[in-house]
């Protein structure tokens, strides 16, 4: 059966209810109480093929959960048409929740009282997972997730990152062919954010899963994800490769210096955009066509111990696409 | 395996996972079960006291003694919080997982309910049989007709009690004053269903206006058929309310949860 995940002029509109401040403005909403429309998702079009994982990129509250949900089957759309696995989510009933799993890193599935392991025998019974399979793939996801320490502890003495390698094999027992990951390293430290990282990667090579994960955390999208999706208030702004990206928007490169004796902040920005300067280091931002030629007359000039160009940092290009649009520095 | 035998397991491992959680709680635990045993006692004082002087409409002190020991019974079978917890799923977004299994979530609902009701209704009968060795005003003939129509009157009461809670709680999905809801609700059933006296002691007024609701099969009627107060036609009369009632409970229950999970805003981002 497919595993692919198709989304067509998808929309959601919420109706939320407005209020004045203060005990007036309550009085008033209890009244005559005032509703707005509010956007979350607009006409969204995009498909991911089996196999391949996608990184989903948005500010906050740009409506990245929303269409998350909405694909999960958790809402219901305003608009459009989704079909994931080749059901609609929200009529596929248990034969299609069979097939997905929903992580999100902000909520958690695990029994707070009870060790993981009670979880996932409760999701075994559940998802009906044969015994031998259930042995089979939770040894396969305890080494892949060094979860051997955590199983018998109950779920609130574990730190945060272990937890969500929990969450993570609980997710996976039923072994889905589509992922969907809501921030699953949020608030995690470094450690835990490559740990995580490390076994979706492993995991996908092993099962060829679909994935669509959504993260505030740019490692774990170009870790993870050649494609991304990008939305900001409901709309795609662009669907497409991480490099391609890069070329759209940035159109400028970084000059990274480190400078000999003599060398000033007043000489080096005769240059280009000085972005920083802290003796002897600093970086110049200059056109990308002109990169190679800036940096030759910049050894010509200036004394330069050394000089390396590198593309604008991911974390900066996606930020452009967010505040001003993909388009931006085409016009 | 069959299909018969994966609800089994199911519910198994939900039962299981309940009552391993009320380990963790048994002082809270404890603390619910004297509630439980608290109220219908303190009425139990109050009604013994007045029947001092004689039989009141009826119930003399130890048809008392008998209605609320079987009431405390019957409570603990058929009491469900579920609006408390739909509400707290709901408005906090833990409805999301739930919603992603592949089994729908008044099953966990349901599987609580049991492990909550056999752990403390099998505590309760631990000490009406304890009381009952050295009181015989609360002993009960061992009849096994009797026993038979009052597990029926049970379960029908704990079904109604369920669907009435978990369709108060799916209210959350349009207010955020559904256990207020549920609140007031227990309030009047204080009244109407027989907690604070049996039904006859109402004023006439009130009963009559409580035997057209759903107050009365919630729990004065299956207390009156282990008590063997109810009998004859009343009998008939009784299930019969208690079968309409849940039909009409269940389907607020569908209709609620069809246009609620519509309308669900799936709480957390």
């Amino acid at each position: 059966m497919a595993s692919g995940i198709t989304a067509e002029r998808l929309s959601k509109t919420f109706r939320v209810k407005v209020r004045d401040p203060g005990l007036g403005g309550a009085l008033r909403a209890l009244v005559r109480p005032r509703y707005r429309d509010v956007h979350a998702v607009r006409e969204v079009t995009f498909r991911i093929e089996p196999g391949e994982i996608v990184g989903f990129l948005g500010p906050n509250g740009a409506g990245k959960t929303t269409t998350l949900k909405m694909l999960t089957g958790l809402l219901h759309p305003t608009g459009g048409r989704v079909e994931v696995a080749g059901f609609v989510p929200w009529t596929g009933g248990p034969a299609f929740k069979r097939r997905i799993a929903l992580v999100l890193g902000n909520r958690q599935q695990l029994v707070w009282d009870l060790p993981p392991e009670e979880t996932f025998q409760l999701n075994r019974a559940i998802y009906d997972v044969p015994e031998a399979d259930y042995r089979e793939r939770l040894a396969e996801l305890v080494a892949l997730l060094q979860l051997s320490e955590v199983l018998e502890k109950p779920v609130r003495q574990l730190s945060l990152g272990e937890r969500m390698k929990c969450e993570l094999a609980a997710a996976l027992l039923h072994r889905p062919p589509i992922l969907f990951l809501d921030e699953p390293t949020l608030g995690l430290d470094v450690t835990a954010q490559e740990a995580i990282r490390g076994f979706l990667a492993a995991y996908r090579e092993r099962h060829g899963a679909t994935v669509l994960l959504t993260s505030h955390y740019m490692q774990d999208v170009t870790a993870l994800a050649s494609r991304v999706l990008i939305i900001n208030r409901g709309r795609l702004l662009y669907d497409g490769g991480l490099d391609a990206l890069v070329a759209r928007i940035a159109r400028t490169k970084r000059i990274e210096l480190v400078l000999g004796d003599g060398a000033t902040a007043e000489a080096l920005a005769a240059f280009g955009e000085l972005k920083s300067f802290r003796f002897p280091n600093a970086v110049l931002e200059v056109p990308r066509e002109e990169a190679a030629a800036t940096s030759a007359r910049l050894l010509a000039a200036l004394p330069v111990a050394d000089l390396s160009i590198e593309d604008l940092p991911i974390e900066d290009v996606i930020r452009r696409a967010f505040t001003h649009g993909v388009e931006e520095d085409d016009a | 395996m069959s299909r018969a035998a994966r609800w089994v397991r199911r519910y198994g491992a939900l039962i299981r996972n309940a009552w391993l959680v009320d380990l963790q709680y048994r002082a809270s635990i404890t603390l619910w079960l004297l509630w439980g045993v608290t109220e219908p006692a303190v009425a139990l004082g109050i009604w013994w006291t007045i029947a001092g002087d004689g039989p009141v409409a009826g119930y003399a002190r130890a048809d008392f003694a008998r209605y609320f020991f079987a009431l405390m019974l019957v409570n603990q079978l058929t009491i469900a919080w579920d609006s408390w917890y739909l509400d707290s799923w709901i408005r906090e977004g833990e409805l999301n997982f739930r919603l992603a299994r592949p089994l729908h979530p008044a099953h966990e609902a349901v599987a609580e309910n049991i492990a909550y009701k056999a752990r403390t209704a099998g505590m309760i009968l631990v000490v009406w049989l304890l009381v009952a060795l050295a009181w015989p005003a609360v002993r009960l003939p061992l009849q096994p007709g009797r026993w038979a129509l009052t597990a029926l009157a049970v379960l029908l009461a704990a079904a109604m009690r369920f669907f009435i809670s978990f369709t108060t709680g799916l209210l959350a999905f349009w207010t955020t004053r559904a256990t207020a809801i549920m609140d007031l609700h227990a309030g009047v059933s204080l009244f109407l269903s027989g907690r604070i006296a049996p039904l006859a002691l109402l004023p006439p007024a009130v009963a009559g206006a409580a035997a057209w609701l759903w107050f009365p099969y919630m729990l004065a009627f299956p207390v009156e058929v282990l008590t063997g107060a109810a009998h004859g036609a009343a009998l008939g009369h009784g299930f019969a309310g208690q079968v309409v009632w849940l039909g009409v409970w269940i389907a607020g229950y569908r209709l609620a949860w069809s246009r609620g999970i519509k309308r669900y805003g799936a709480v957390g981002g």
